[in-house]
Parts: C-alpha cells; sequence; structure tokens
C-alpha cells in the first residue's frame, strides 16, 4: 500500500509546530510515531497535505512530577519507553499495562503515548481500503448519511480503541492541549466525545503535549484488563480500567471505564454504586457485572456482536473487581 | 527400492536447510526482488461491486496521464478466459467484488495507481446471490448467462450397497456440519513479472507451487509453443494449496508486458491478496452414519455444498476428493456421497492448507465421537476398532501397501495419557482425538503425471541436481539432496540443487497432490541410479570386473567385497570426465506412479501408491465467561513411511497443528455483502506466538514398499488430524457438540449457554 | 518536492533525493538495492520489514524515510557476512526456524534487537517480542526454540 502525496514539516520547536498548524489549519495533522495515521493514508481515509512531525520536539519529551501532585508525561514519550519505566509502573500500574498492551513491540518502538491518546476511532467499514470502501454506500464519516456498522445508526458510532483512554479517565487524568497561544488542561473524560468522527474536542491545530496523572489517584488499587483473540498483536474485543479507594470494609471512589466499545470510554456510574453501597462483596460483585451489562447503551460490533460484546463487558467488571479486591481472576482468554 | 532402517548415512538424518543460510542472511531471491531493465508497474482495476453489468470503461484519462505505458481492458484479451467460467477481464458482466475489470502499466507505482484510478467505469449494479440458500433458490436467476441454474458442478458416487448397510446397522445418527471460508494467508504476496515485450518469448517469475501447470496453461491460452514459455520461480514465500497453478495477475501482466513492450510486475497489496487468493469457501456436511451397537463402522452418507464463489476454475477437483476420500480411514461397507459446488457473487475459492479435506474430516471425525459417546466407546477405541490397516482396500480402492494408523492412535494415546485423562479433567478442560489420511504422491493432473530429475557430476566429486519441483519451504529440495546423496554414496554437502527455471530444469508436475517427497523422489533415486551406471563403468574397466558389482559408499567406489580396493568418488568421477571418450556423467530419472486399475465411471482409482496416516490429541481449556479456548497442548503422530529428514518432518508437524488449530480456533473470512469484512492480517485472526501450544511429535515410520526409502508425505497429511482432535476436545471441555468452525469465543458462549437453557 | 536525505545503513552513508511519502522500506529496496528487508502488508501487521533502528526492531513500512536522518539504520545485509553468519542466523538454521524463509530476515532482526538488549530472555519476552511477525509455515515452534537457543551461547 502507498501512501499519498504530502508535504512534510519538521518544526525545531514546540512554538514552531504551533504556527505551522495554527497556518495549515485542517490541511495539516500531526505526526508521532505514525502507526496509525500512516496506516489510514494508506487507506486513504485520511489524506493531509502537510503532515507536522513532533516526536523530535524536546517540549514533549519530559517527564517530570509537579508540585500538584500530579506526574506529568510529555506526549512524545515512546511507549516502549514508558512501558520499562519503573518510577511510573510503580505509581500507576494499571496505566503502564494498558501501555504494555498496546499492538505490538515493534509498533510500541515507533508509537508515541501522544498518537495513542489521541487514537482516532475505528471500524470494520472505514478502516478499509479504499477499493474496499468504494464497494458501499458512503457512511456518515465518509460523506454520507448511513451507518454500515450499526445499521440505521444516526450518528458514526466508530469505536475508540485505545488502550489507555479508559485508564487515563478511571484515574483522571488530565490532558494539557496547546495551541497557538492558549494552553489549557482538560480532564480525560471531558476530552474525549461520544461521536465517532469527531471523538476528541481537539482542534486540528491543537497538540496534546502532555497527560497527568494525579499521584494521589494511582496509589488507591486500580486496575487494567484488555480482552482480545490473541495476546501480542491486538485490538481489544472490550477493555477495562478500574480503580477504588479500599479502607478497610469501606470502598470509596470506585471507578469502572470500559474502552473499545463505545466513541469514548464509558463510565459505568450504576456499576460503580452498587461497590460503593455494598463494598467488594462477592454478591456485590456479580451484581455490578448484571449491572455493566444493562447500563451500557448503543455497541458497535466490530467482528463479534454487541450481545457478545456486552457480555465481555460483565465479565470484565468482575475480573477488575475482584483483582481490586486482590484476588487475581484466574481465567480469562488473551488477557493483557 | 525400500531398504531397512537404520542402514542409512543420510536418510533419517536432522538436516538443516540448503537454503538456510541464503535465507536467513536476506540473500535468497523472492520475486519481488528481480528488477529488470526497463520495468514497469501494474495495478489491477476491480469491481466495486458483487454483480453488475459494465456499461462503459473510459480509459482515456489514464492513457493521458505521463508515465503511463499500457492500459487494457477485455477488448485487449482477445476473449481470454482464465479457468472455464471466467473472462480474464470483465467483457459486459462483474461477478464478484474484486473481479478484475481492467489494468495499466506504468512507470512506477504512484503512476499505475493514480492511472488506475483514473479509468472510470460505470455499473449497473444487479442483485447479487450471496449465500448459497439464495443461489439455489427454485427463482433465482443464474448468475452466468451460460447456465441454467447456480449448480457449477455435481457429482454423485456410491460404493457397496449403503440401503443394505443402514438397514443392517444398529444405530444411525445425522448431523449438519459447517465450515467458514479460509485465507491462505502466505507471507509472500501474489507477485508476478512478466516479459512478454517479444511476441514469441514469455518469461514469467512467480512464485508457484508447480511451474509445470502454470507454464503449460498460459501456452495454450496465449497461444504459444511449450517453449516460447519459460517460468522462472525464485524462491517461494509459502504456498499451503493457494499458488496450485495461474491466475489472473500472472495473464494480466503478460498483456501488459506484450502491448508496453516492457517487462511490467504486478504485486497485490495486503487488502488485494483477499480478493485473489482463492483459499477455503464455505462447506455445509449434511452426514448420516451407520453403525452396530459393538461400534462397528457400516456406512455413510454425505451432502456436501460448497460455495464456489463466482467462479469454479478448478474447484470440482474438490468435490470429487472430498467424495472418493470419505471412506478411505475407517473401514465400512458402504458409502454414498452427493457434491454440489454453488456458484454465488461471493470471491472465487479454491481451497487452502489441506488439500480440500479438512472441513470432511472435521464433520467426520466429529460425528463420529458423538456416536461413540452413545454407544458408550472411548473415543480411542472406537477409532482403533474402525480403523484401515496395512492390505485394506477402500470402496473406492485406494489400495495400503502400509498404514500406521493403528499405530498412531496408540502411540498418541499413550503419549497424551489419555486414559488418565479422558473423562477426568477439571471442568471446562477438555481432551479430543483426530485422525487422518492422505495420499501421497497423488496422480490425476495429467497422463504423463510424471518427475523428472537429472544428477550431472563434477569434477571433485560433486553433484548438480536439476529439479522442476518448486520448494515453498517445505524444504523439498533439501530432501532431494538426501536421497540423491543418500543413493550416490554421497554427503549432502556434496550435492546442490539446481532449480526453478523451466529452461533449465527437467519436466516436474510439481508440489502438488502430495507428489514432492513421494513422486519426485523417486525420480532422485532414478537418476542417481543411472548416473552410478555411467560411473560405474569406470570403475568395472578399473577394477576389471562387471560395472553390476560396484558399490558406492561413504564417497568410496569399490567392487562387491572389496573395500579394501577402494578409491574415492571423485577419482572415479575425474576419470569419467576425463576418459578419452570424455564421458559426460549425467543421470537422468523419471518416475510416475503406475496407475492400477481404475474405472472412473464409478470413481474407483487408486490414484496413489502411498498413503499417510496420523493421530493428534488435543487438550483445551475454555474460558466459561468468554468463551474463549486455549490450545494447551497436542500429541502428534503421523505415519511418514520414513523420516527423510527428521529436522523437515518436525518443521511439517509443527506448522500443520499451528495453521490446523488456526482454521479451527482463529480464522474466518467473515463475508457481508460479497466482501470479506475483516480483509487484513490484524483483523484475519492468525495465531501468533502467544498462541503456539505445547506440541509432542511422534514420528512413525511404517517404510513404504514404493515409497523412496520407504518415505511417503508429510507435507497435508497432519492437517487432516487437527480440526476434529480440537473440535472434539472442546466439545469435551463443554459437553455440547461443535459443528460448526470456526470455534469462536461466541460460537462457544452461545453453546454453552444453550446447553444451560 | 524532493529532499536530499543522508542515510547511515550498515555504517555505510548514502545520499538520497526522496520524496516525503516514500517509506524506509522503498528507499532501503528501492534506491539502495538492499532486497534482505521484505515487503509484506505495508500496515504493520506481519513485521517482514523489520529493521533495527538506534537497536529497536522497528517496522520500515510504516517510517517515512524523511524521519530516518542522522539514524544509524541496520537492515539484514548488515549482520553478517556471507562467509560468517550471526549466531542467530546460525541458530535458525540449525534449528528449523527456516522454512520459505520470507519472513526470517524480519524475524532474525527482531530477534536480534531483543537478544541485544537482553540477552537471555524468558519465554514471554521472546512471545512479546516475536508477536509483531508473523510466520505461517513454522508455526513459530522453532523459531521460538532457535531464539531461545541462540540466548544460551
Ligand atoms: C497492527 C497494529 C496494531 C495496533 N494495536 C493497537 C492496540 O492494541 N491498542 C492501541 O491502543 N492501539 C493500537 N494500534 C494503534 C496505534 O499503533 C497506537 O495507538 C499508537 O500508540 C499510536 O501512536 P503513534 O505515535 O504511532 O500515533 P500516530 O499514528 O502518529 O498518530 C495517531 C493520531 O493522533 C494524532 N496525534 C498524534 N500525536 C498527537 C499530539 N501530540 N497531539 C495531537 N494529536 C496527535 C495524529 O494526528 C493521528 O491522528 C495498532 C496499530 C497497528 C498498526
Ligand atoms: S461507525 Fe458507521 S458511520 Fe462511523 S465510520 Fe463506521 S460505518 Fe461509518
Ligand atoms: S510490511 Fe511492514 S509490517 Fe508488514
Ligand atoms: S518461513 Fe514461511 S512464513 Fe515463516
Amino acid at each position: 500500500m502507498r501512501l499519498p502525496r504530502f508535504e512534510y514539516v519538521r518544526p525545531q520547536a514546540l512554538e514552531e509546530a504551533l504556527s505551522v498548524l495554527a497556518q495549515s489549519g485542517s490541511r495539516a495533522k500531526i505526526l508521532a510515531g505514525g502507526t496509525d495515521l500512516l496506516v489510514n493514508m494508506k487507506q486513504r481515509t485520511v489524506c493531509p497535505e502537510v503532515l507536522v512531525s513532533i516526536k523530535t520536539l524536546s517540549e514533549l519529551l519530559m517527564v517530570s512530577s509537579d508540585a500538584q501532585g500530579f506526574t506529568a508525561i510529555g506526549s512524545g514519550a515512546n511507549l516502549t519507553d514508558l512501558a520499562a519505566n519503573a518510577g511510573i509502573a510503580e505509581k500507576f500500574p494499571a496505566f503502564i499495562q494498558a501501555v504494555r498492551a498496546i499492538a505490538s513491540k515493534h509498533i510500541r518502538n515507533m508509537a508515541c503515548i501522544g498518537g495513542n491518546v489521541c487514537l482516532d476511532t475505528r471500524c470494520w467499514y472505514y478502516n478499509q481500503s479504499k477499493l474496499w470502501r468504494d464497494a458501499r454506500e458512503r457512511c456518515h464519516r465518509t460523506g454520507g448519511s448511513v451507518c454500515h456498522a450499526i445499521k440505521g445508526a444516526a450518528r458514526c458510532h466508530a469505536i475508540n480503541s485505545s488502550d489507555t483512554a479508559p485508564v487515563l479517565v478511571a484515574l483522571d487524568a488530565k490532558i494539557s492541549v496547546m495551541k497557538k497561544g492558549e494552553n489549557r488542561l482538560i480532564p480525560a473524560r471531558q476530552f474525549y466525545c461520544d461521536d465517532g468522527i469527531r471523538n476528541t474536542i481537539l482542534e486540528p491545530s491543537a497538540i496534546v503535549t502532555a497527560i497527568h496523572l494525579p499521584d494521589g489517584n494511582g496509589a488507591g488499587r486500580s486496575a487494567f484488563i484488555k480482552l482480545s483473540m490473541r495476546r501480542g498483536i491486538d485490538f481489544a474485543l472490550c477493555s477495562i480500567a478500574a480503580r477504588a479507594n479500599i479502607n478497610g470494609a469501606g470502598v470509596t471512589d470506585v471507578r469502572l471505564v470500559l474502552g473499545s466499545i463505545a466513541s469514548m470510554p464509558i463510565v459505568l456510574e450504576k456499576a460503580a454504586q452498587v461497590i460503593m453501597e455494598a463494598g467488594l462483596t462477592q454478591s456485590a460483585i456479580e451484581k455490578a457485572g448484571e449491572v455493566a451489562r444493562t447500563e451500557l447503551g448503543i455497541i458497535t460490533n466490530l467482528f463479534t456482536s454487541a450481545g457478545y460484546k456486552r457480555q465481555l463487558a460483565g465479565v470484565l467488571v468482575k475480573q477488575a473487581l475482584n483483582e481490586l479486591k486482590g484476588k487475581t481472576a484466574k481465567r480469562g482468554g488473551a488477557k493483557a | 527400492m525400500a531398504k531397512k532402517a537404520g542402514h542409512y548415512t543420510v536418510v533419517g538424518t536432522r538436516q538443516p536447510r540448503l537454503d538456510g543460510a541464503l535465507k536467513a542472511s536476506g540473500r535468497a531471491e523472492f520475486t519481488d526482488d528481480v528488477v529488470l531493465p526497463g520495468m514497469l508497474r501494474g495495478k489491477i482495476v476491480r469491481s466495486p461491486i458483487p454483480s453488475g453489468k459494465i456499461l462503459n470503461i473510459d480509459t482515456s484519462k489514464a492513457e493521458r496521464l505521463p508515465g503511463v505505458r499500457a492500459v487494457i481492458t477485455y477488448k485487449d484479451t482477445n476473449g481470454l478466459m482464465s479457468g472455464s467460467d471466467k473472462f480474464l477481464l470483465c467483457e459486459n458482466m462483474v461477478h464478484f467484488f474484486g473481479d478484475e475489470v481492467a489494468a495499466v502499466a506504468a512507470v512506477d507505482e504512484d503512476t499505475a495507481l493514480e492511472a488506475a484510478e483514473l479509468i472510470a467505469v460505470d455499473y449497473e449494479p444487479l442483485p447479487p446471490l450471496l449465500s448459497m440458500e439464495e443461489a439455489m433458490a427454485a427463482q433465482a436467476p443464474a448468475l452466468h448467462d451460460f447456465m441454467t441454474d447456480n449448480i457449477a458442478d455435481e457429482v454423485t458416487m456410491s460404493f457397496g450397497d449403503p440401503d443394505q448397510a443402514f438397514a443392517e446397522s444398529d444405530y444411525i445418527r445425522e448431523d449438519e456440519f459447517s465450515v467458514q471460508p479460509t485465507h491462505s494467508a502466505f507471507s509472500e504476496h501474489h507477485i508476478v513479472l512478466a516479459d512478454f515485450s517479444l511476441p514469441d518469448r514469455l518469461t514469467v517469475w512467480t512464485p508457484i507451487q508447480s511451474s509445470a501447470i502454470i507454464k503449460s496453461s498460459m501456452a495454450s491460452n496465449l497461444g504459444l509453443t511449450d517453449s516460447s514459455v519459460r517460468i522462472v520461480n525464485l524462491h517461494t514465500g509459502g504456498a499451503f494449496c493457494g499458488r496450485g497453478g495461474d491466475k489472473p495477475h500472472h495473464y494480466i501482466a503478460a498483456l501488459l508486458s506484450r502491448k508496453a513492450g516492457r517487462p511490467v510486475k504486478i504485486m497485490c497489496t495486503a487488502d488485494e491478496e483477499f480478493l485473489v487468493y482463492r483459499g477455503g469457501g464455505k462447506y455445509k456436511f449434511k452426514l448420516r452414519t451407520g453403525v452396530k451397537k459393538d461400534g462397528t463402522l457400516m456406512v455413510m452418507d454425505a451432502d456436501l455444498v460448497h460455495d464456489c464463489g463466482a467462479y469454479m476454475e478448478t474447484q470440482f477437483i474438490l468435490l470429487r476428493f472430498v467424495g472418493s476420500n470419505m471412506q478411505a480411514l475407517y473401514k465400512m461397507n458402504a458409502s454414498r456421497y452427493l457434491g454440489k459446488l454453488i456458484y454465488t457473487n461471493n470471491p472465487p475459492y479454491f481451497f487452502h492448507h489441506g488439500a480440500g479435506l479438512v472441513a470432511m474430516r472435521f464433520a467426520i471425525d466429529s460425528q463420529l465421537n458423538l456416536i461413540a459417546g452413545e454407544l458408550g466407546i472411548d473415543p480411542v477405541d472406537f477409532r482403533f476398532k474402525n480403523a484401515v490397516e496395512k492390505g485394506y482396500i477402500t470402496p473406492a480402492k485406494f489400495t495400503y501397501a502400509s498404514c500406521g494408523l493403528k499405530e498412531c492412535i496408540t502411540k498418541a494415546a499413550r503419549k497424551a495419557g489419555w486414559k488418565k485423562k479422558y473423562g477426568k479433567l477439571p471442568a471446562y478442560r477438555g481432551i479430543g482425538i483426530g485422525c487422518g489420511m492422505l495420499r501421497s504422491g497423488g496422480k490425476g493432473m495429467y497422463d504423463h503425471d510424471n518427475s523428472s530429475v537429472f544428477i550431472k557430476l563434477e569434477e571433485a566429486g560433486k553433484a548438480a541436481l536439476f529439479t522442476g519441483l518448486p520448494d515453498m519451504g517445505q524444504g523439498s529440495h533439501t530432501t532431494m539432496a538426501i536421497i540423491a546423496a543418500e543413493t550416490l554414496g554421497i554427503r549432502i554437502e556434496d550435492i546442490k540443487v539446481v532449480a526453478g527455471d523451466t529452461d533449465v530444469t527437467p519436466y516436474d508436475v510439481g508440489a502438488i497432490s502430495q507428489r514432492g517427497t513421494f513422486t519426485t523422489g523417486n525420480a532422485t533415486i532414478n537418476a542417481a541410479l543411472d548416473a552410478k551406471r555411467q560411473l560405474a563403468k569406470t570403475a568395472a574397466e578399473k577394477f576389471g570386473v562387471k560395472p553390476a558389482v560396484i558399490i558406492f559408499q561413504d564417497r568410496k567406489v569399490y567392487p562387491k567385497g572389496s573395500p579394501e580396493k577402494a578409491v574415492s568418488f571423485e577419482d572415479i568421477v575425474y576419470a569419467t570426465l576425463h576418459s578419452d571418450e570424455g564421458r559426460y556423467v549425467m543421470g537422468r530419472g523419471f518416475y510416475n506412479p503406475p496407475s492400477g486399475q481404475s474405472d472412473m465411471s464409478k470413481y474407483e482409482a487408486n490414484t496413489a501408491l502411498a498413503y499417510s496416516f496420523g493421530a493428534q490429541i488435543a487438550e483445551v481449556e475454555v474460558d466459561p465467561e468468554t468463551g474463549m479456548v486455549k490450545l494447551l497442548r497436542m500429541t502428534v503422530a503421523h505415519d511418514v513411511g520414513r523420516a527423510i529428514n527428521v529436522l523437515g518432518v518436525e518443521g511439517q508437524l509443527d506448522g500443520q497443528v499451528f495453521s490446523g488449530m488456526g482454521q479451527t480456533l482463529f480464522e474466518e473470512c467473515v463475508m457481508e455483502g460479497g466482501q470479506v469484512l475483516n480483509p487484513s492480517l490484524l483483523d484475519y485472526k492468525l495465531p501468533r506466538p502467544f498462541e503456539v501450544p505445547e506440541i509432542e511429535r511422534i514420528i512413525v515410520e511404517t517404510s513404504d514398499p514404493y515409497g523412496p526409502f520407504g518415505a511417503k508425505e508429510v507435507g497435508q497429511g497432519p492437517i487432516q488430524c487437527t480440526s476434529q482432535a480440537i473440535a472434539n476436545a472442546v466439545s469435551n471441555a463443554i459437553g455440547v457438540p461443535i459443528k460448526e468452525l470456526p470455534i469462536t469465543p461466541e460460537r462457544v458462549l452461545k453453546a454453552i449457554r444453550e446447553k444451560a437453557g | 518536492m524532493k529532499q536530499i536525505l543522508s542515510l547511515t545503513v550498515n555504517n555505510d552513508t548514502y545520499e538520497v533525493a526522496v520524496s516525503p511519502w516514500r517509506t524506509l522500506l522503498d528507499v532501503l529496496r528501492d534506491d539502495l538495492g538492499l532486497m534482505g528487508t521484505k515487503r509484506g502488508c505495508g500496515s504493520g501487521t506481519c513485521g517482514v520489514c523489520t529493521v533495527i533502528i538506534d537497536g529497536r526492531a522497528i517496522l520500515s513500512c510504516l517510517t517515512l524515510a524523511l524521519e530516518c536522518a542522522g539514524k544509524s539504520i541496520t537492515t539484514i545485509e548488515g549482520i553478517s557476512s556471507p562467509e560468517s553468519l550471526h549466531p542467530i542466523q546460525k541458530s535458525f538454521i540449525e534449528n528449523g526456524a527456516v522454512q520459505c524463509g520470507f519472513c526470517t530476515p524480519g524475524i532474525v532482526m527482531t530477534s536480534k534487537a531483543l537478544l541485544d538488549e537482553k540477552p537471555q530472555p524468558n519465554d514471554d519476552e521472546i512471545k512479546e517480542a516475536l508477536a509483531g511477525t508473523f510466520c505461517r509455515c513454522t508455526g513459530h515452534i522453532k523459531i521460538m526454540e532457535a531464539v531461545k537457543k541462540a540466548s544460551k551461547q
């Protein structure tokens, strides 16, 4: 597969990158590791005129702890480096587990955390070659008005399959977004949108410069589990990030977030409520799994039926809660 | 020809493959590595709809694009057909998503791609027939205008007296099984480089299982003499039944090259791989089996319908294989078979890894497990009781001169700890057995179904072995070198293999029907014997004895009984080449397995002299909540006749267990609207290193009387056992019969649910 | 729009004029004639295009050539000479890890990057490193054995 033509720019400083982006607007795309973007370009789902390469910008490579109790990870951080970062792994085990679960080692050697956070959504119609897509009517995302993945859907439900996205939401991470003359810190939960086409609040001229993980939240218990057909190189069928503070019998701050099941990470409020009310008892865990299944709205079928995804969601909720409880669930297919 | 085991020097050792160093260092040449002066890049324009009329093709824009050297459509093909029912480039109808409509050649790939996009084709879509049910419905329109319905082919076979045998059965069971389409997924994509710059000379570089078939087909279809076509088959990146013969891209490259007067290379992209692959189609089996109370198998009746996609091409082979092989593994009195190929607007299929028989073996062995269960007989005992044996002649007249099936069953069961495990494993763990067989050195392509080998001797006592047999990874070239070295009494290092160029190598039908080791192996022995005869003349003159008493061993030559007189092999070769007559030594060998009596009107024929047999035992773990299955362990016993190269045999066992596991648990071309929904290695879930099971290998050697050194085959026999072993294990784990492949987590979960009610 | 690029491959420096949209794989094969690196899926799923950059196994099909300026690239041609193969190559050959050979250069490079980083990897580390490669012929079994044996040398 061939790449389309484009102009390549490699700014020497963040400021310069922001300027280039401000000038080019939606004609440009940010190139980090390229492991998602270049595949999409080869398939002609996106054909930017300009690629702005950012992975060598030193401003995006910093990892540091700040005074507000946050660990900041520059968006240019390479995934293999992150996976090996013992300090972060100790503070945020679920985050690092998610990083390690992304794609394959080859891809992690190339990819950046910023690219994973900003990963384009996927669906089985959209992520195909042009020839393949041309066989069907255009969908909401390709300029038409139907959806092939969910027949009859009024909008695009393409899936956010970033492995780290649910963890960021579960841990209440903040995402630092810059555009020329503006710098914002956005809670992860508000960063993602429930829309397959515009799945983050990012404008074309904005760069994610860092993610900020709150040190306090990592200290509670957290877990990440990914179910996929294969281990080692596969997008998730469904994933979960969970967190809770456990003090004796009391369980507070329960957060259950599903990934790879909708256009954004899905926070399971009701299932979490079950645990906060009843604690991490076996019957509450079972019930939370049931509640999770019913709590989910529309689910995209990506090679598996929506019903099966719903089932997996329930299983993951139970597995994650058991893991928080300290009992690692024994079974589970391709768990990462 | 078969000697007793243990007397060999090279045969039966562990030989690293001859081309290992070249391949491991990236110096092995594959088709994409060939760059010719002036070479163009070709690109095929494909139908974006599964069914429709072509109203107009406008190539003018593409032709005007700078860098474009040739554009072809139906008009340039002279009505050329690819197979019996497909126009190379569609005339006025397209029949599947991906059907070849036009093609371009340009100075580079980007330009070719751009030109292809500039070709404007107007279509009038027609309602496609996307399932066999739709295509077989009474009102369904015929997909092809030369047909009145959509039954592309139909075969009935009946052996013995099935009605009588059912009447005599105590227990009859009927089940339906289905298998979803699969993809070959060899690592080297479909690729061709054709040079047809001159009208009477066509050279084609391409990965292939048979240079002979593609050569004769291309010559006859393009109106060339056989000698004007040269096929260069460099290294080939895997085949698994998917590279048997000529495909459309071969002809398209040739026609583009003819028109442009320059060589043209076409390489399929990742998604095109799923349009041209001709992998396994969708199978549906209805199976009815009768047995006696004591477990004696009596009779089987099978109905097969197979989705052949938009074109039949050579899929009729599949129908016949299934019918004549279904009674070849277990003894039975009678059988009946009705097989149909159904045209649909899906991509054309052929078969994937396993000679088209894997689905049938899965169906039969799964049903036998169910029967054994109901009769309360242990599945291993049940198979052992009914297993075919040496000397047995099947209803279709397959004749077993050697047979290690019972030995495979017994050894696999012992090694796998069957007695300790069957029925005694914890919940959601399961164990299952599957058996299989396959002909070795199969015939039926041509009358002259032969392999020929030349062995040329060189001064330093070395030999060059010329063969037309492609090595797609199975290691046949190394096997031939071992056979030649053993026969000539020299070492494998003394042999070099020359292959892959039909201008140089002798005729060989190729690496199909498990012919390599058996047929080309026998030809190699004959060539080596011929070379020895030529050398023996010199030696006999030297020693003053008759040529018949000359012995060749360990690079030495001596009269029988007088090893002390030995001279080196090298000296004898030298003396021969430098004799007054200048006797040039070229051993010539050919082999065509003699056909027995056959009555093809009744499909009765022993289409091979040897058959391989195997048994595999799988142990699985099922996650009852996600439905995911993990194959923990596979015990593999295979009767290969003789392991010529133990390392090579192990590699074949491994590869087939893994591929069989893929077909059973992971791989499925998910179809919708005539399109494969998952046309990439990301979404077509081939297993990877984490999914590798533990493997126990047991090589059974029955020394076949006709095989070279007793060898049969291991090229596709092992995969005949894998699916049903795994399926039976899953069914054992969850207590529900498995009747559909692949056994995806979703299907497993559904089965568990239905059982729970 | 072509840019002049200075590439260091196997310690040799090349000057090439490349368009931005050309991948490292294209340049290695088409401009430098280094055919040992294979062209496969082009989309990150098969690993046949693996080369080593700055010690890590990366996919040349998803790497823009222009992004490689100033980096040290090692391809399969750079790890051995015909007369002295790398121990990993020897182990692959001796242990039957090579069949059709199309996947082999990429897997050898992947294994080299692994063993350079972790000379004694455990089974899971081997699987993790190899998960991005794909071998239809061997079922990965003898490949993993070969890597293991090479690591013990
Ligand atoms: C075979 C294969 C398997 C994969 N499996 C997984 C998987 O299991 N899990 C998973 O999560 N992903 C997977 N991916 C997707 C992808 O490789 C990863 O998500 C990776 O982390 C993306 O990072 P990158 O640096 O390569 O991003 P790029 O491809 O460079 O960028 C991705 C997107 O983010 C934008 N972007 C990048 N950086 C920034 C920034 N700083 N600010 C604003 N926008 C930015 C880009 O413009 C682009 O739209 C897989 C990809 C492949 C090819
Ligand atoms: S989810 Fe529906 S609308 Fe969105 S890209 Fe897929 S087919 Fe198009
Ligand atoms: S060609 Fe690069 S991963 Fe397949
Ligand atoms: S050796 Fe053929 S794909 Fe690996």
